[in-house]
């Protein structure tokens, strides 16, 4: 596999590498005469058939390894003797036209080759497994919209579903959705906007909490809501114990994200002299939209998952239950735990169906935050780059129809604006329109806070923030270039 | 508040002095500030209670037994007062290092695979999927090792054991090397099994963290590598590895964070024995965590603080890990401007 | 600041809307007359038969929850208020006599039900030649034994005593025991404790539980076996291929389930028998009952009668299960919850027992069932219903009101005699097919290189040994053969069942590694694998050298090149 991929990977790269090409090209220039340029990743004819002889030599070696000679045995064993006569051989064969370097340049190359091909077979199997097992429960329509309570140990699959768990899920993930996010979201922006000991304090604690091992976050709620208060084992309660999870996860993932936001665009808001209040809501929050969704989303996941802490606290029952505060109610992964547990091949298969469920639920999850988050704060996809110019552009005209810069100008152009199209003025506005600047607001925001000069064309590539920090980065970087090398 | 604002904008527009940013101006930012400031009292409140609850729940146990006895037990009978910690916390260590031991070198590969070595086109995909394999559910890679790795791995560990039994954490008791009529039952619910699961679990997470460290690298320091003639190997062994020191580090302190935290992937799978177990290939295996959910239905209201008196150890190790790693990740070149 | 107010609020009607929308969906399927969900935890002992009730009532309307979480858990929930019921194999430990801390419930607040019977067995993986022995017969010394690692293989003397003829396999005994709190352990270790104290004794003493630990809900374990939580993790173990060797204590329900056999234990008649319902019935015709309805101990059951039952068809291990049933309104339990309890009560009592025998279970008999009608009665907010006897369409008892179980059940054959051959019929969940197994075959499921007959097995005997032995003369049979030859009836079919197996079963050569450890031979193959790289590799690796050395004399360049390369 190792060398196909080899194959196929390496000619694709060759061109795009810019840094190996400007490389090359230094080399060249450096060396003298008969040195030739050093190929960086480049795929060679004579690379090729030495993976290629280096791994038929080394399967045939072990074959006579195997067949005549050492007490091995087993197709592992097989495998890994294969794998390490293949590495012998190819680095004797790379080392019959290279110097030592590029020999152990070709060998780590397929060594890094072959770990990430390991790790993604073992995770595709992880997945494609239960995918594979799941695959008998799944085509029954009932598996979807019924639940377990007509269904007894030894039904078929035609009988009984996990319309309950998915349910369940939905139902707890949505109590602790309704608390992390607020609660979360609201902690992260006061980390970050108020700074001092106190909020040092609680950053340190949050992120101590991020270390809670999830079956103690149940353990607690246990403890206290159902020992101690005498409350149900309910949704609720399972609510509640995936928001003790969630939270320092959320926060703390919040918490990265509303950093990464540029202190250009707070400093031009509070120029501005906008409050501190609209700063975060328009400029600060909107900024980091994408990147707070990204945290959500991926916290979500994470809590979806979570077993131990539903286990210990939503109790276990077959029967749909749609009452968070009363009763027992399952969840996905603790209706699948419960389902295993069974040796019935029909409950197994039915664990299997419902860990396939799981997944997708949370692939859907994964793809919506990839989708909202793709982008780094404050980046513009190409119909909101132009869009913002155009609204520059209407600035531009109204600056120059006004001439009077001032409060009214804003009052006025407010008014304009909402009448010719949806597209939110955030600051400084007086009008409270709760949820336009949160929807819409998010690229918007750099060109509206610096409604600045005459040049409307400049204005909208707004965050020039991500160029800072790489530009500071690198500095920082050149200058510690010394101790880089010394390791 | 509204008013407020305009006031204070119609103010200023007529007298154009310098706004001191003091922290609080006008009705709106006080609310604003308060508002803030209660939440994050409350979230503090939340999580010291829990904390403040874990200890104080813990107390009453460890008080009877006292610390170092409770260190020091292995066997688990919190109602006749002997209990203690010695066999599950061994059991917990031995499964998060075998599951360290595995992950960290795939993790590392991969994670230089995917920031240097994989096509370009690829990248991306491989970025996204190593990051959707760290959201996979713990249980479904508990189904996996329940159902497909346990009955696979025996060979191997019956092969470990065989060749290898002289090491002594390898050692099997009560097989015969050859022994043709072997058990395989003494090489299944073992820590190695466990080990695997949590390993692979593991290993996406301190993968997408290493990647991130890596793909930091200066590209000037790259470029420079390249420019006096290193190979790509030689490049990441003079500029990224070094670079990304603290992203490894820090990267497998986090995984270990979460493998010393595991449950349901370990609770399949394992079979709790009460005695410390250092043959790691051998079945027999426990957790804090698998104890936890294990007994938390059936103790008493002193079982109950015995439990919690495991969770807040359990809670110590994983914060003092992970404030290892992120005082390693802060400390280092890289973790100036990551998070890891 | 209004408007994240707003945004919330909105969030939560959102929320509110979603809980309203599905609460509508969920509760569409209730039946007119309505009954409030009721949830109970405790014994995975019964809980296949509580399963089906469940199940059963749900066309009334009911919805019962009920989790398997075993009958300590239960027990402690119904303490702590958080379930309407529990059940539990065994009563509340007042007085527990493993030191585990005392369960105190406030008297009067709670009356104990038997719901079912049923027997505790042993069920077991063993395979000789790729078959399921299905005709494991034990004495309970012998079960103790393995149970407290006295007994570690299966060709032990002991075991072989129990089944003569049955060639066993030299493998480990690999006890599955519950890692939970369960009733399940409470009921085998209170048989153990009262039957074979001394080996009980030793072993709790052995694994450090204080003194004489008598009947526990936790079984103490040591290094060898494996602990499972739940009835159905001991037979999901059991059960898994690699299962190999194990042997779990469960409910001959799950045992039945799995399709596994299960071991005929030896009773005091000298009999082999299994629980079959039949053989419950007739065993807990023993049991003493508390009678005394004062007592807070009322209708629960004493079972040394039961150990020591002389009827040839006793099934030693045979209990019955209780639900705790609160009488009063406390916790999470309402009126209107006791309406549901007693309705689903009534139905379990009579109709529900029907389902006992299929799943395994042995139903209750008629002075319990009068006795459970009164103890419904007590549940507060329950709709006392009065029930004729007659009509309770319960099987164990005619309208008259004799156990007709009991009377009818068929003494054991005579093959189940102590010293007799082992019956050729299987046992447990594994009837079918049970002549193949039983009748056995030869030869090794092991190697094709000669490892020492470790085995020590004989052919012996039979026509088996002879099918199998001819048919891979080659091989060296080191696992024996199951033969009966004492049966006139099953040998003949059993014996040419043998050949036919033996040759099958002979066909799986295993991988061994043949002779251990670092021997000379070992160093021969590491030198002649080296040898074949040094073919390989060394005229590459030395024209290399060759090469560099007179490119370095000729030029110098490559040379200065690489060393700085490696110096960097």
């Amino acid at each position: 596999m190792t060398v196909v991929d080899l194959e196929k990977g390496v000619p694709q790269e060759a061109p795009e590498d810019a840094s190996a090409d400007t490389a090359d090209t230094a080399v060249a220039a450096a060396a003298a005469l008969p040195d030739v340029p050093r190929r960086i990743g480049g795929v060679t004819r004579s690379g090729v058939l030495s993976v290629f002889g280096a791994a038929a030599s080394g399967l045939c070696v072990t074959v006579l390894l195997f067949g005549e000679l050492a007490p091995f045995s087993g197709a592992l064993g097989f495998f890994i003797t294969a794998y390490l006569s293949f590495l012998g051989i190819y680095a004797v064969l790379t080392g019959l036209e290279e110097d030592g370097q590029a020999v152990r340049d070709r060998v780590m190359t397929v060594v890094l080759w072959t770990a990430g091909g390991l790790m993604f077979t073992a995770l595709t199997m992880v997945v494609g497994f239960t995918a594979w097992r799941g695959r008998e429960a799944l085509p029954h329509a009932n598996f979807f919209t019924q639940d377990m309570q007509a269904a007894g140990p030894l039904d078929p699959l035609t009988h009984g579903g996990i319309a309950h768990a998915m349910l369940g899920t939905l139902i707890m993930i949505a109590i602790a959705l309704a608390i992390t996010v607020p609660l979360g979201l609201a902690c992260a922006v006061y980390l970050n906007q108020i700074p001092g000991r106190f909020s040092r304090f609680v950053r340190t604690i949050v992120e101590a909490m991020t270390a809670l091992p999830s079956i103690v976050a149940g353990l607690m709620v246990y403890a206290v809501w159902i020992l101690n208060l005498g409350m149900q084992k309910s949704g609720l309660a399972a609510g509640f114990a995936i928001s003790v999870m969630m939270l320092p996860i959320v926060i703390r993932a919040a918490d990265v994200v509303l950093r990464l936001v540029p202190g250009t665009l707070t400093e031009a808001s509070e120029a501005l002299g906008a409050p501190r209040w609209r700063t975060v809501w328009h400029v600060v929050l909107p900024t980091a939209r994408s990147g707070l969704a990204t945290a959500v989303i991926l916290g979500t996941a994470r809590g979806i998952g979570e077993t131990s802490p539903v286990l210990l606290t939503a109790g276990f029952t077959a029967a749909l239950n749609g009452d968070p505060t009363s009763g027992p109610m399952v969840s996905l992964p603790l209706a699948v735990f419960n389902f295993v547990k069974s040796p019935e091949p029909t409950m197994i298969a039915r664990g299997f169906g419902a860990a396939a469920v799981l997944m997708a639920l949370v692939l859907v999850l994964f793809v919506i935050a990839r989708v909202i988050g793709g982008r780094g704060p404050g980046h513009q996809n190409k119909r909101q780059a132009r869009r913002a110019v155009r609204a520059s552009r209407r600035d531009t005209t109204r600056f120059a129809e006004l001439h009077t810069p001032g409060l009214e100008l804003f009052e006025t152009g407010d008014r304009d604006n909402s009448g010719e199209s949806n597209e939110p003025r955030g600051a400084g506005n007086g009008a409270p329109s709760p949820d336009a600047p949160a929807a819409d607001n998010g690229e918007q925001s750099p060109a509206d806070n610096a409604p600045a000069p005459a040049d409307g064309e400049s204005a909208p590539q707004g965050p020039l923030a991500p160029d800072d920090e790489t530009v500071t980065g690198g500095a920082g970087g050149n200058e510690d270039l010394a101790t880089g090398d010394s390791h | 508040m509204v008013s407020a604002l305009k006031d204070s904008a119609g103010a200023e527009s007529e007298r154009p002095v310098p706004r001191r940013p003091s922290p609080a101006r006008g009705l709106g930012d006080r609310i604003f500030r308060v508002q803030l400031t209660a939440s994050g009292v409350i979230v503090l409140a939340i999580m010291a209670a829990v904390g403040l609850f874990l200890l104080l729940r813990a107390g009453q146990a460890l008080r009877t037994r006292g610390i170092w006895d409770f260190l020091t037990t292995a066997q688990w009978q919190p109602d006749v007062h002997r209990f203690g910690i010695a066999a599950v916390l061994t059991g917990t260590l031995l499964i998060a290092a075998v599951a360290v031991t595995i992950s960290v070198p795939l993790a590392l590969g991969t994670a230089l695979f995917i920031s240097d070595i994989a096509p370009r086109p690829l990248r991306r995909t491989l970025v996204s999927m190593v990051d959707l394999m760290a959201a996979v559910p713990s249980v479904v890679y508990g189904l996996w090792g329940l159902f497909f790795l346990q009955q696979h791995v025996i060979g191997v560990s019956r092969w470990l054991s065989d060749w290898f039994g002289w090491i002594p954490f390898l050692h099997v008791d009560g097989t015969q090397p050859g022994e043709p009529l072997a058990s395989q039952s003494v090489y299944t619910a073992s820590t190695f099994v466990a080990g695997i699961v949590v390993a692979l679990m593991v290993a996406p997470i301190q993968c997408s963290v290493m990647r991130e460290v890596f793909a930091q690298a200066p590209a000037g320091e790259r470029e420079g590598a390249y420019a006096l003639g290193a190979t790509r190997w030689g490049m990441i062994r003079a500029v990224v590895l070094p670079y990304g020191m603290g992203g490894i580090i820090g990267g497998t302190m986090l995984g270990l964070g979460r493998a010393l935290g595991e449950t349901i992937a370990v609770y399949l799978i394992i079979s709790p024995v009460f005695t410390i177990q250092p043959h790691i290939l051998q079945t027999g295996s426990n957790s804090v965590s698998s104890l936890i959910a294990l007994h938390y239905g059936d103790a008493s209201t002193f079982g109950m603080s015995a439990l919690m008196a495991a969770g807040l150890a359990l809670f110590l190790l994983t914060l003092a890990v992970n404030f290892t790693a992120s005082s390693i990740v802060a400390r280092s070149r890289s973790g100036a401007q990551s998070e890891a | 600041m209004s408007s994240q107010v707003i945004n919330a609020l909105r969030r939560l009607g959102i929320l509110a809307a979603l809980i309203g929308i599905l609460g509508t969906i969920a509760g569409t399927p209730a039946v007119a007359d309505s009954y409030t969900p009721i949830a109970g935890a405790g014994s995975t002992w019964a809980e296949n038969a509580v399963d089906e009730w469940r199940r059963a009532v749900n066309q009334y309307g009911m919805r019962i929850s009920y989790a398997g979480t075993g009958s300590s858990d239960g027990r402690r929930q119904f303490l702590s208020g958080t379930v309407d019921f529990a059940v539990s194999d065994i009563p509340f430990q007042t007085n527990p006599t493993d030191g585990s801390a005392a369960e105190r419930p406030a008297s009067g607040s709670y009356a104990y039900m038997p719901i079912v019977a049923g027997g505790t067995v042993f069920m077991y993986h063993l395979t000789v030649n790729g078959k399921k022995v299905t005709n494991l017969r034990l004495s309970g010394d012998v079960v103790t034994k393995i149970f407290t690692g006295v007994v570690k293989t299966w060709d032990d003397p002991v075991i072989k005593a129990d089944n003569p003829g049955l060639q066993l396999p030299h493998r480990t005994i690999v006890p599955v025991v519950r890692s939970d709190g369960s009733g399940s352990t409470a009921q085998f270790t209170m048989w153990m404790a009262n039957q074979h104290k001394a080996l009980w004794n030793a072993y709790c003493a052995k694994v450090g539980r204080s003194g004489a630990c008598g009947q526990t809900s936790y079984y103490p374990t040591v290094s060898g076996m494996i602990a499972q939580s739940g009835d159905l993790g001991v037979a999901g173990y059991v059960a898994q291929n690699y299962g190999e060797g194990a042997i779990g204590y469960v409910n001959y329900s799950y045992a039945l389930n799995a399709h596994y056999p299960v071991a005929k234990i030896l009773n005091h008649a000298g009999y082999y028998t299994e629980p079959t319902p039949q053989n419950v019935a007739v065993s807990l015709l023993k049991a003493k009952i508390n009678t005394n309805k004062s007592s807070a101990d009322y209708l629960t059951q004493q079972l040394d009668g039961v150990y020591n039952d002389s009827d040839r068809r006793n099934y030693p291990l045979s209990s019955y299960s209780y639900m705790i049933l609160p009488l009063k309104v406390q916790g999470t339990f309402t009126k209107a919850k006791g309406k549901t309890l007693g309705a689903f009560s009534y139905y379990f009592m009579c109709q529900g027992q029907q389902q006992a025998p299929k799943l395994g279970y042995s139903p209750l008999p008629i002075n319990l069932v009068r006795a459970g009608f009164d103890q419904i009665r007590r549940i507060p907010g329950v709709q006392a219903q009065n029930i004729n006897i007659k009509n309770c369409n319960n099987p164990t008892f005619t309208a008259n009101g004799e156990n007709k179980l009991a009377q009818t059940a068929p003494y054991p054959a005579a093959c189940d005699k102590k010293g007799a051959a082992p019956c050729t019929s299987g046992s447990g969940g594994a009837t079918t097919g049970s002549g193949s197994s039983s009748g056995g075959s030869s030869g090794g499921s092991t190697g094709s290189t000669g490892t020492s007959t470790s085995g020590g097995t004989t052919g012996g005997n039979g026509s088996g040994s002879a099918g199998g032995g001819s048919a891979q003369p080659s091989v060296d049979p080191d696992t024996g053969q199951t033969i009966s030859p004492g049966d006139a009836t099953g040998s003949a079919s059993g014996g040419t069942g043998t050949g036919a197996d033996g040759t099958v079963a002979l066909a799986q050569p295993v991988a061994v590694a043949t002779g251990h450890g670092w021997t000379g031979t070992q160093t021969l193959m590491l030198l002649a694998a080296v040898l074949v790289f040094g073919l390989l590799l060394l005229p590459s690796l030395v024209s290399r050298l060759v090469g560099t050395k007179a490119d370095g004399t000729g030029t110098g360049t490559g040379n200065s090149r690489s060393d700085d390369g490696s110096s960097r």
